[in-house]
């Protein structure tokens, strides 16, 4: 029964995750027509993830777009993180332990690149 | 596809991680293609990237690396959506998931890590005898038998096991996992194949779920699904630190890959299995060739 609770909470953080995510990219690539993927970055390359905020603030539709995309990265991150609350919940440590073991070897391939 | 509708002929010598630029046209072109690509992987069962990353190198002469980048942010949005419909069904096995996606992370993190030093040729030849290998399973397919299942095993404390409402036999039918170790290494490799390759690896987890691991078809496609973005975002991680992750390539693709994925899952119904594999295969086979003869040197 309670897994039940634990597969709704995980469809909506997918949902919820993809929507938005899918929403950023369109934007992003819809303005890229009318104002180019750059704005006043006309050096940024499209495959440079730095410096985000400063280009998300300036409304850049390149930024807008990496903003998404990286919102889909983090979706299964978040997901994974909801399955070790649900686990717990359940008091099971056994696969509390495992959970947690892929969620930090995914947060370690976001970061451990840089 | 006629040579027409090719947006430019493959350059032969590919640059690695240079950036691609696009024309407008080009960019509503692989929209367009996208969407073509997730129809058809809905339709078979795979995600859009194992047709896209090849349609990337071949056709528009980008680096397979960055169609491998392009590609493994689709297969997240896909997967997720997908991984939706199938919770909501209860077949997806949270435990099962949760236990092989060690391997499939594992594997799809050292993929990533080492995509920049494996030769071109070698990421092409690898993505002909996935292709070729999905292929195969589906044409297996025709005759679809559904497994034995057995009531014993389960992998021990790890309870891999479950219960899961038959629609064929209409009433709940229990599985437990057999040879789990066998299963566990075949996941490592198809985590290894997402990260080298920029692919959801679906049809490999389920051959793994499926054949060696004894759960039913089910289950086996619902909890790959489940495991497919989890696996694809270790790998996109990397992709984007190390920069093959190209907006102006993932963007059109992203959305074409979800939207085509989206009519797929409508259309499915109204199709039978038999005409949704004779549509299939031929592509998949058409575009392993493709892959295969790049690979091997032959240009086309």
């Amino acid at each position: 029964v309670s897994e039940t609770r634990l597969e709704r909470g995980l469809a909506l953080v997918l949902v919820v995750g993809v929507i938005a995510s899918a929403a950023l990219v369109g934007i992003g690539f819809v303005s890229s027509f009318f104002v180019g993927w750059t704005g006043g970055w006309p050096d940024q390359s499209p495959t440079d993830f730095s410096g985000l905020a400063e280009r998300l603030f300036a409304l850049q539709p390149l930024a807008i777009a990496q903003a998404g995309l990286l919102l889909l990265v983090a979706t299964p991150i978040f997901r994974v993180a909801v399955s070790v609350v649900g686990f717990a919940s359940e008091r099971d440590a056994l696969y509390v332990a495992l959970s947690a073991i892929v969620l930090v070897l995914l947060v370690l391939s976001l970061g451990l690149l840089r | 596809l006629p040579s027409c509708l090719r947006p430019s002929p493959p350059s032969r010598d590919i640059v690695t991680g240079v950036p691609a630029e696009l024309s407008s046209a080009q960019d509503l072109l692989l929209l367009i293609i996208s969407i073509g690509a997730g129809l058809i992987g809905a339709l078979g069962g795979v995600g859009g990237g194992l047709i896209i990353v090849p349609v990337l190198t071949l056709w528009f002469g980008v680096d397979v690396r960055l169609a491998a980048g392009a590609s493994i942010v689709s297969v997240i949005a896909t997967s997720s959506g997908a991984a939706v419909a199938y919770l909501r069904e209860g077949w997806a096995n949270v435990r099962v998931a949760t236990f092989l996606q060690l391997a499939t992370v594992g594997g799809a993190i050292v993929g990533a890590l080492v995509v920049a030093d494996v030769p071109t040729d070698v990421l092409l030849i690898l993505l002909g005898v996935v292709l070729l290998l999905s292929a195969a399973s589906q044409f297996f397919k025709l005759a679809e038998v559904p497994g034995a299942v057995s009531g014993e095993g389960g992998g021990g404390r790890l309870r891999l096991s479950g219960v899961y409402n038959s629609i064929r036999l209409g009433r709940p039918v229990e599985y437990a996992a057999q040879r789990v170790a066998s299963g566990f290494t075949l996941m490592v490799v198809a985590g290894l194949m997402s990260g080298l390759l920029g692919i959801g690896s679906g049809a490999l987890k389920v051959v793994a779920m499926d054949t060696l691991m004894r759960l039913p078809l089910k289950v086996s496609s619902a909890t790959s699904n489940f495991m497919i973005g989890v696996t694809a975002a270790a790998s996109a991680g990397i992709y984007i630190a190390r920069g093959y992750v190209d907006v102006e390539l993932a963007a059109p693709v992203v959305l074409g890959v979800l939207a085509g994925a989206l009519v797929g899952a409508r259309l499915l119904p109204r199709l039978t299995n038999r005409q949704v594999r004779l549509l299939f295969i031929p592509v998949l086979l058409v575009i392993a060739a493709e892959t295969l003869l790049r690979g091997l040197g032959f240009g086309l």
